[in-house]
Order: structure tokens, then C-alpha cells, then sequence
């Protein structure tokens, strides 16, 4: 009887560590979210139910903040997606030096956002960036790029998939070339064009690895915060401000506890949500290519 | 003979016992107060002072041994750089069993808050105790909007160790390429700024301000007060919606606007006197510390041709405003005696006018008024304009809540509505309305 039970003591040490790590910081969390609690005046916490929830739906500012996370998110992750399997494909054949570009692809990835994001905003300066030099070279219009409404999330955007196309460049091409070539010699038998080949071949092989990639890099999108604390702290006005900076915000500029807890909830909630949708669009992928 | 000393006290006791205890005493504790001010009277106490690395810590952090020496007292001086040093602060007075006794402040960032939740010591009655005013320290020789700074509800909290204030900032050089006076009302303002932007063909900005949401504020405030606007109307309301306070808030955004860089919505400081360094805009009005930048000749441009003025007239007059830092002491310190000597030293003539000849604009008028200064001035009409935007100062500056950071947000809005053309009634009307709330919360 002992013995049979005694297995259960085993894992214990991990699941409690487990539960101090993960689940008391989430649970936590979740507590002060029902609590009124401001640093700043110095009061203690007190409790008031769901009445941060209630006081978010009216708040003007929060549902900016989820406009502009799902813009950012879907702009950035969509031009990811796209370039970066363009790119695989591209690169996706035998040619002198292709270890060397592969290197030189990881370095975006490798550098730190914050030296990345200090680089792009000077490259955005109105007046000292290459990149309204460049345009206005060619008799384009100089922008304001970080400093309008209209164009600060594009800017934004633009530097994210500079930063991480690679790394989905990456994943889809290791998966194009493990993939196996009969298929393709059968199809080429058979006189498939390449587009064809493309479309009904290789597409939907690399799926399972491009909404792996996708889904990396949403959890990363969806909290994204050293990119824009850096180059616009939000700015101009709330016009950049994701979900993630607000709770920053709230909580660390305004020292409201409480809010900036039931914001963090509403993050999480998020993230959990999108990556469950991409799980069930995983699955459904990896069956339909097994069958 | 020492023992005899014992002997007597101890009779005095006794007879204090015997006779009416309590009165006695009052009686023996004023024969110690006659004594007067004495540097040594704290021997032994050790004070835990916390500062944000800055210039005049540098400078002052070499001497206190002579303090410890003249007075016994220990300091243990902890220094952090500035964000984390806020953080910090912030973190020992909610603890509320901090050891820390002195401690650097802004008072018109935090007083309020600080104020409100009896952190800090109102020092009034050390002020009134002449046996704790050291007879050489002469309270009356700070600038009295600098001391008024660390004033709330009638009390003292804060000493100022420096003082800055805001000034017009000019291109000498482009002023006098396009023939323009240096302004002197808020309708000369935008007239040299245009005149400048324009038959430059927009190649020079006419002026550069501040126009990144809350660090726009610190300089906007000027233009409200000086065009008769005012964060709080007498009912303790928020007034940024007022018609003065919409008026000075479409004249800062139309600057920046149509004379100013397209990038005004996300410049802070630093952005901004960088343009100005560069000699890309002709006039900023930002804080009179950034001269050390702009007559830098390794980083600056224009280092040779920079001319300086106080805020230009509005419809309310000219009302710049000053800020500083100060010494406050914790409520909850255990040696605010000996942290009181300390601050008295930290904060004297002497201290002042070295801080003064480094460069670090001083507090006490003595320290500006004092021949070694006028000797070694650098920049004699930058002085001059100090001075002058000292005496018009008004110390307010943030706005005057608990929750600063949150209401300069407010307000930023409705500053970069003004920037970029938007309804900036709304945008006011819809920042007074968040500024009240806070309000309410408080």
C-alpha cells in the first residue's frame, strides 16, 4: 500500500516549486486584481470585487490600448509570416555562401530590442534619420514617422518584422529542407508546374512549422513592450500605447496596484486565448497532413 | 570634579522629587536650551542620508568628513541613479520602518504625496528654535519662492539645494540673420518664430519646446500661468479647461505646429535642445540648467552665439516657474536633531556658493550676489535672466496633486492635441475630467 502511494511523494518537490513560481505570482495577481490599491496615496488594499473590471469597460484608454495591441500584432505577425516564408522559400536551394547568409539573418534576432529600437528611432528622426534622407532622395515626403498618429504604429510595425522575420525565415526553412522529396519528384513526374507544386505541395506541408512560428512570436506581439517603450513610450499621446505599456502605466507610473493588476489579468487572458485558437489550428493542420 | 558635577545633578533630582517633579523639569531643560546653537550637541548620532546621483552630490560627498569631524555625527550617505533612486524612496516610506533620515526630494514632483501620508518632518520647529538655527544660516538669504517650493498647508518640509527656472534660449546669430528682436510678449514670440521659419523657408525652426505628452507639461505651465490660466480653479477643481488654459495650450501647440519641428509630439528635453545645439531651431524655452549643453563647444554648434531672456509677456504678465531639489527629513527618523545639523551644513552659504562656481545654480541669493560668482561668471546675461525669472517665479509647477504623474498625463493629452491641430477644447474639456477624478480619489 505504502509502496503504491510512495510514487506520488516523488514529483512533489517539482510540483511545488512549480506552484511557487508559476501559479502564486498568477494567483496573486488575480487577488490584487479585486482590490482597490494605490501606492501613491499610501493606503492599504481593500477590497471591491469586480468593480476594476466594470471601471475598464467604461475606461476609454484600455480600449485604445487593445485597438492598437491587435493592429500592432496582426500587422506585425501578417508581414512576418508572409516575408519570412518568402524568404525560406527563397533561400530554400544550394548556392555559395548560404551558411553565411543564414548568419547574417540571425543577427536582427540576436541583438537586444532596446540597441534595435534606440537605432530605429534615430533612423525615424524627422529631421537626422537616414530613412526621411532616403525619401526625400527620392522626392518623396518627409514624415514625421514617430511623432504622428497615422504613422507611429507603421513605424512601429516596420521594426518588428525587421527584428523577427528571421527568426520565422528560419523555422520555415529548417522544415522545408526535412522535408522529404518524393513527393515532390512524383509530382514533378506527373508535370506539376511550380506554382502548383508550391500551392498544393510544399505549402501545406510547412504549415505545422509556420503556425509554430506564428504562434512564438503572437505570444511576443501580443506583450510587446521594450520596442515601444523605447522608441515612444506610447506616443504621440496614447496613440501607441499596447495593452502592455498600460499596465506599465498604471502600475508603475500611476502606482495603481489594483488596475494595473486587473489590466495584467486581461493581458494574460489574451495571450492564453490566442494561443489556445493557434493550438486548435495546429491540430487540425498536423491531422489533415497525416491523413 | 566630575564627580562632584554628579553629585549635584543627582541632588537636583532628588529635590526636584521631593518638590513639584514636572516643573523642575521644564526648568532644567531650558538651562540646557541657553546654551545655544552647538554643532557638537548630537555627538555620536549616526544619520542614514539616501540622493539621487547628481552634481551637487558629487560635490558634496568629499566634504562630509568635515562634517563628521566638526560635528561627531556619522553619515552614511547611500547614492542611486535617479529612477531607481525614486523607486527606492518611495518603497522605504511605504514600508514604514525605513532607517533613512534624510532624503533628496523634488517638492513639486512629490511634496504632496509625501506631505499627505506624513512622510516627511515639517521643519518649523527647528526654525523657531534658536538653539537649533545655527547663527550663520540665515534662512532669509534662499530665494523665497525657492523655500516656498517645500511649503504645504503652512509648513516647511523641503531646504532647496539649487534652483532652476525656465529662460528663452536664442540663437544670436539666426536672430540677427533675420533681423528679429529678442521677444518680449507672447505676440513677438510667434511673430519671430514665423518671421524666422518662413523666410528660411521652413529650413529653421523658429522655436523647439517640449511636446512629448507629460515632459511637455514642466514648460507649458509657464504659458498657462502667463496667459492667466491655472491647474486648479478655487474650488480645488481642475481649470486646464478654462478658456486662458485652452487659449495658452493652442498658442503652445500652434508654435510647434507651424514654426516648430514636425517631430514636437515626440521630443522630451532632450530632443529638443539637441535642435537647438544643432542651430536647426532659433529659440527654446526649456530649464536654465541646459546652459552647461548649449554653450558646450564639443556638443554644440552654436556654443559661441547664445543669448537668454525670461519667458515673454502674456495676457497674465510673465510667469515662469522654478523647481528644485531640497533635503527633507523622514517622519519616522530617530535622529531628526542630527539630521536637521546635517542639512544645515549640506545647505549653507559656503556649500552654496562652491555648488554656485560648479556650475549648479544655487538656491541662495548670496551665493549669485557674491563677488567670487561675479568674477567667474560665464555667462553674465544668462545670470542676469535667472535672476529675473527667479523673482517672477511661481513655485508652482506640477500640478498640485498627490498622483502627479497620472494628471501630467492628463494634461499632456491635450497639450499634443494642440500640437498636432486637433479640437483642443475637447481634448481639455475630456483632461479636466480625468484631472477630477484623481482629484476625487485623493
Amino acid at each position: 500500500m505504502v509502496e503504491r502511494k510512495v510514487k506520488y511523494l516523488f514529483p512533489l518537490p517539482a510540483l511545488l516549486l512549480m506552484g511557487i513560481i508559476v501559479v502564486f505570482p498568477i494567483g496573486y495577481n488575480l487577488v490584487m486584481s479585486l482590490h482597490e490599491w494605490n501606492l501613491a496615496g499610501g493606503s492599504g488594499m481593500e477590497f471591491i470585487g469586480f468593480k476594476n473590471y466594470l471601471a475598464l469597460l467604461e475606461d476609454g484608454r484600455f480600449w485604445n490600448s487593445l485597438k492598437v495591441t491587435a493592429v500592432f500584432t496582426i500587422g506585425a505577425l501578417g508581414g512576418q509570416v508572409i516575408i519570412g516564408t518568402l524568404l525560406a522559400l527563397f533561400f530554400h536551394r544550394e548556392f555559395k555562401g548560404k551558411a553565411l547568409v543564414k548568419a547574417i539573418f540571425l543577427f536582427p534576432i540576436a541583438a537586444t530590442p532596446v540597441a534595435v529600437s534606440l537605432i530605429w528611432a534615430m533612423m525615424y528622426n524627422y529631421d537626422l534619420g537616414i530613412i526621411n534622407h532616403m525619401f526625400s532622395m527620392f522626392g518623396l515626403p518627409r514624415l514625421a514617422w514617430l511623432a504622428s498618429r497615422s504613422t507611429v504604429i507603421p513605424a512601429l510595425i516596420i521594426t518588428d518584422i525587421w527584428q523577427w522575420t528571421p527568426l520565422i525565415m528560419l523555422i520555415v526553412l529548417a522544415s522545408l529542407e526535412s522535408l522529404p522529396q518524393d513527393p515532390f519528384e512524383s509530382a514533378i513526374v506527373d508535370g506539376a508546374t511550380n506554382f502548383q507544386i508550391l500551392r498544393l505541395i510544399t505549402l501545406p506541408m510547412v504549415r505545422p512549422a509556420i503556425v509554430v512560428a506564428a504562434m512564438i512570436r503572437s505570444i511576443d506581439a501580443i506583450k510587446t513592450f521594450d520596442l515601444i517603450y523605447v522608441m515612444t513610450q506610447g506616443g504621440p499621446d496614447i496613440a501607441s500605447e499596447n495593452l502592455n505599456i498600460y499596465v506599465f502605466q498604471k502600475g508603475f507610473s500611476y502606482f495603481r496596484m489594483g488596475q494595473a493588476s486587473s489590466l495584467a489579468v486581461v493581458l494574460f487572458t489574451l495571450v492564453l486565448v490566442v494561443n489556445i485558437v493557434l493550438s486548435m489550428i495546429r491540430s487540425t493542420t498536423d491531422s489533415s497532413t497525416e491523413a | 570634579m566630575k564627580r562632584v558635577v554628579v553629585l549635584l545633578l543627582l541632588s537636583l533630582v532628588m529635590v526636584s522629587l521631593v518638590f513639584a517633579g514636572g516643573q523642575q523639569e521644564a526648568e532644567t531643560e531650558t538651562a540646557e536650551i541657553q546654551e545655544g546653537f552647538n554643532w557638537q550637541a548630537y555627538e555620536g548620532a549616526r544619520i542614514n542620508v539616501i540622493v539621487n546621483k547628481h552634481p551637487w552630490v558629487e560635490l558634496i560627498e568629499p566634504k562630509i568628513p568635515e562634517f563628521e569631524e566638526m560635528t561627531g555625527i556619522e553619515v552614511s550617505l547611500d547614492i542611486y541613479p535617479e529612477d531607481q533612486f525614486r523607486t527606492k524612496r518611495t518603497v522605504e516610506m511605504v514600508s514604514g520602518t525605513s532607517v533613512i533620515d534624510v532624503f533628496m526630494m523634488m517638492p513639486g514632483n512629490s511634496l504632496a504625496q509625501y506631505e499627505t501620508n506624513g512622510w516627511v518632518e515639517p521643519l518649523n520647529p527647528f526654525f523657531n528654535n534658536e538653539n537649533m538655527v545655527w547663527p550663520e544660516y540665515e534662512l532669509e538669504d534662499f530665494y523665497e519662492s525657492a523655500l516656498g517650493a517645500g511649503k504645504r498647508n503652512g509648513k516647511n518640509y523641503t531646504i532647496p539645494l539649487l534652483l532652476e527656472t525656465s529662460l528663452l534660449a536664442y540663437n544670436k546669430k539666426i536672430l540677427d540673420k533675420y533681423g528679429v528682436e529678442v521677444p518680449q510678449t507672447m505676440e513677438e514670440l510667434e511673430e519671430a518664430a514665423r518671421t524666422i521659419y518662413e523666410e528660411s523657408n521652413g529650413k529653421t525652426y523658429g522655436i523647439t519646446l517640449r511636446g512629448k505628452r507629460a515632459s511637455a507639461t514642466s514648460q507649458w505651465v509657464d504659458f498657462l500661468h502667463s496667459f492667466g490660466g491655472d491647474w486648479l480653479d478655487d474650488q480645488g477643481k481642475a481649470a486646464i479647461d478654462s478658456p486662458e488654459a485652452i487659449a495658452a495650450t493652442e498658442f503652445y501647440g500652434k508654435l510647434l505646429r507651424e514654426y516648430g519641428p514636425r517631430s514636437a509630439p515626440s521630443n522630451s528635453w532632450y530632443e529638443s535642445i539637441s535642435l537647438f545645439q544643432q542651430g536647426e531651431a532659433a529659440m527654446i524655452y526649456d530649464a536654465s540648467v541646459f546652459r552647461p549643453n548649449y554653450e558646450d563647444p564639443e556638443s554644440s554648434e552654436i556654443h559661441d552665439s547664445v543669448g537668454y531672456a525670461v519667458i515673454p509677456e502674456g495676457p497674465a504678465g510673465r510667469v515662469p516657474h522654478i523647481s528644485n531639489w531640497g533635503l527633507a527629513i523622514y517622519s519616522g527618523s530617530e535622529n531628526k536633531e542630527a539630521s536637521w545639523l546635517f542639512i544645515q551644513w549640506a545647505t549653507s552659504k559656503a556649500i552654496a556658493l562652491e555648488s554656485q562656481l560648479a556650475g549648479i545654480p544655487s538656491a541662495r541669493a548670496s551665493a549669485w550676489d557674491s563677488p567670487e560668482f561675479k568674477e567667474a561668471d560665464p555667462s553674465p546675461e544668462w545670470t542676469k535672466a535667472s535672476i529675473r525669472s527667479y523673482e517672477l517665479a511661481s513655485p508652482i509647477w506640477n500640478p498640485p496633486v498627490i498622483n502627479v504623474g497620472e494628471a501630467r498625463d492628463a494634461a499632456g493629452s491635450a497639450i499634443v492635441a494642440g500640437i498636432l491641430g486637433e479640437d483642443v477644447e475637447a481634448a481639455a474639456k475630456e483632461a479636466a475630467k480625468e484631472m477630477n477624478s484623481i482629484l476625487e480619489d485623493e
